[in-house]
């Protein structure tokens, strides 16, 4: 499935689904009954004899993943589904898409850069930077990699500077990052009111301070991040 | 991120790939699904030729007369038309390429286990169908306007032939633009010039020997010149070949139809390959 939508418009749902079928070489009878089938599971029966232009952004998907599965392959690639759609649709496709893994032994690959999306439906996440995969692991060990919480400072003066003092003064280890005037800082096993406690003695500006837990972002930045961790 | 992502079908699909005719079948189908909806889609493009037809060829018949001995006007400016009227229509289809790029599945055809020129010969098979369709019209039309054909059924043969030739490479040429230019605002712009000059040059209102020496050398070079003086000849508006001798300059009436359904069977074949292999090309952009 592509990134954007890849669609005869002017045509009916049903009739994308059957040219897919013919393309595919999936025979007829056994093409209408997979229809019915998947009609069904994507709840488009209302909708299959409309127009495609006439379907909301989610419909659409939701055909558009229907069709992929016609012609049961072993290996679906989803690339960016949900971009472009408002939030109430992207949940509603992210639903499809954990309902599509749970049912069915179809290997997903999905990219995304809407890294909740991958913690939310993947086994094994693999973070790619500048063509290269930077970092392959399931979301859990990708998570444990900058542990559980984190400490984010916003600070008002260079944060560089302020990494290098929290780094002096052992606050911070080398996994601590910092994107524009946030300085994040992985606590792992420090608590959290300690850590808070002992940067306050330190000749640090800061606006704000807090914890927070640790998302695939973090692990993300922390990972492709050789621009800002200088 | 410009990746392009498949659903792959089985191991066990992909042996049993699609048969030819199937496939060819459903993408034809499809062109003209989307293409010939409604019968304004259809329509449209026979509304300038019927009007040269029905409207100016008479009236320049009238001002003009005959300017060759037992020629009728009328039925030359009719025939001379279809040289307007296929080239309009071709380019128009090309233009369902690239709608089919932008916003379309064209994507989604490429990844099929179809070979990517079945998209082309697809596409290919509703325009012939959409302008043999307009032909028969503009052919009817003319005739109730008092245009005369006699042919013979060898006639009907050059005559077809020449226009399924014709208009195969015309498509080549719409096909081959689709694919190279990048919007459709630009794609428009070369179709009066793809189209329309030709047909000022190419003995369609006048008998090739009228233009200058240059300009004459030029029109044998045009497909449609060869093309015309071809379904002229075959319909009996021609009977004597003349306009085969204005381009080949022989005496063998058959000798220079042949040569000149050659040239047009070289204009569609090279732009049929042409065609399928720029398609082949931009569909891996």
């Amino acid at each position: 499935m592509f990134q954007e939508s890849v669609v005869d418009r002017s045509l009916s749902g049903r009739r994308n689904l059957d040219l897919h079928a013919r393309l595919w070489g999936v025979e007829p009878r056994r093409a209408a009954k997979r229809t019915d089938e998947l009609m069904a599971i994507f709840d488009l029966g209302d909708i299959i004899d409309r127009p495609v232009e006439s379907y909301s952004g989610g419909q659409r998907r939701r055909l558009e993943i229907a069709r992929a599965l016609l012609s049961r392959p072993r290996v679906l690639f989803l690339d960016e589904p949900t971009v472009g759609l408002d939030p109430l649709i992207r949940h509603e496709l992210i639903d499809v898409i954990a309902d599509l893994r749970e049912r069915t032994d179809i290997t997903v690959i999905l990219t995304t850069h809407y890294l909740e999306e991958a913690e939310q439906l993947c086994d094994r996440v693999a973070v790619m930077h500048l063509g290269e995969i930077v970092g392959l692991d399931s979301p859990d060990a990708l998570l444990g990699s900058l542990g559980a919480e984190l400490l984010e400072l916003r600070v008002s003066d260079d944060p560089i500077a302020a990494i290098d003092l929290l780094r002096s003064r052992r606050l911070a280890g080398d996994d601590a990052f910092a994107v524009g005037a946030t300085v994040t800082v992985p606590l792992h096993r420090r608590r959290p009111a300690r850590a808070i406690a002992a940067i306050e003695g330190l000749d640090i500006e800061t606006t704000s301070v807090s914890t927070r837990r640790t998302t695939l972002d973090d692990v993300y930045v922390r990972l492709t991040g050789n621009r800002i961790d200088r | 991120m410009a990746v392009a992502s498949i659903a792959v079908p089985t191991r066990a699909q992909r042996q049993k790939r699609t048969g030819a005719g199937r496939a060819l079948a459903t993408l034809s189908r499809r062109r003209f699904a989307l293409s010939a909806r409604t019968p304004r889609e259809i329509i449209v493009p026979l509304v300038n030729p019927v009007v040269f037809a029905l409207v100016i060829a008479p009236a320049l018949s009238k001002v003009i007369g005959s300017f060759r001995p037992g020629l009728d006007y009328v039925s030359f400016v009719a025939i001379g038309t279809i040289g307007l009227l296929v080239p309009i229509n071709t380019m128009f289809a090309g233009l369902g390429v690239l709608v089919d790029r932008a916003s379309g599945a064209q994507r989604e055809l490429i990844a099929a286990p179809v070979p990517r020129s079945y998209l082309v010969f697809g596409n290919l098979s509703v325009a012939l169908a959409t302008t043999s369709l307009q032909v028969v019209a503009l052919i009817g039309f003319a005739l109730l306007r008092g245009a005369h054909f006699s042919a013979s059924s060898t006639g009907i043969l050059w005559f077809v032939a020449a226009v399924l030739l014709f208009a195969i490479g015309s498509y080549g040429v719409a096909e081959t633009l689709a694919n190279r230019m990048p919007t459709q605002e630009e794609y428009i712009g070369v179709v009066p010039a793809v189209a329309i000059l030709p047909w000022f040059f190419a003995g369609s209102l006048f008998p090739l020997s009228t233009l200058p020496r240059g300009l004459a050398a030029f029109a044998r070079a045009l497909p449609l010149t060869h093309a015309l003086a071809l379904m002229r000849y075959g319909l009996g508006v021609d009977r004597l070949g003349v306009g085969l001798h204005d381009i080949w300059g022989m005496t063998n009436v058959q000798v220079m139809a042949g040569l000149s359904l050659l040239a047009v069977a070289l204009f569609a074949v090279a732009f049929t390959v042409l065609s399928v292999r720029v398609f082949s090309r931009s569909a891996l952009r």
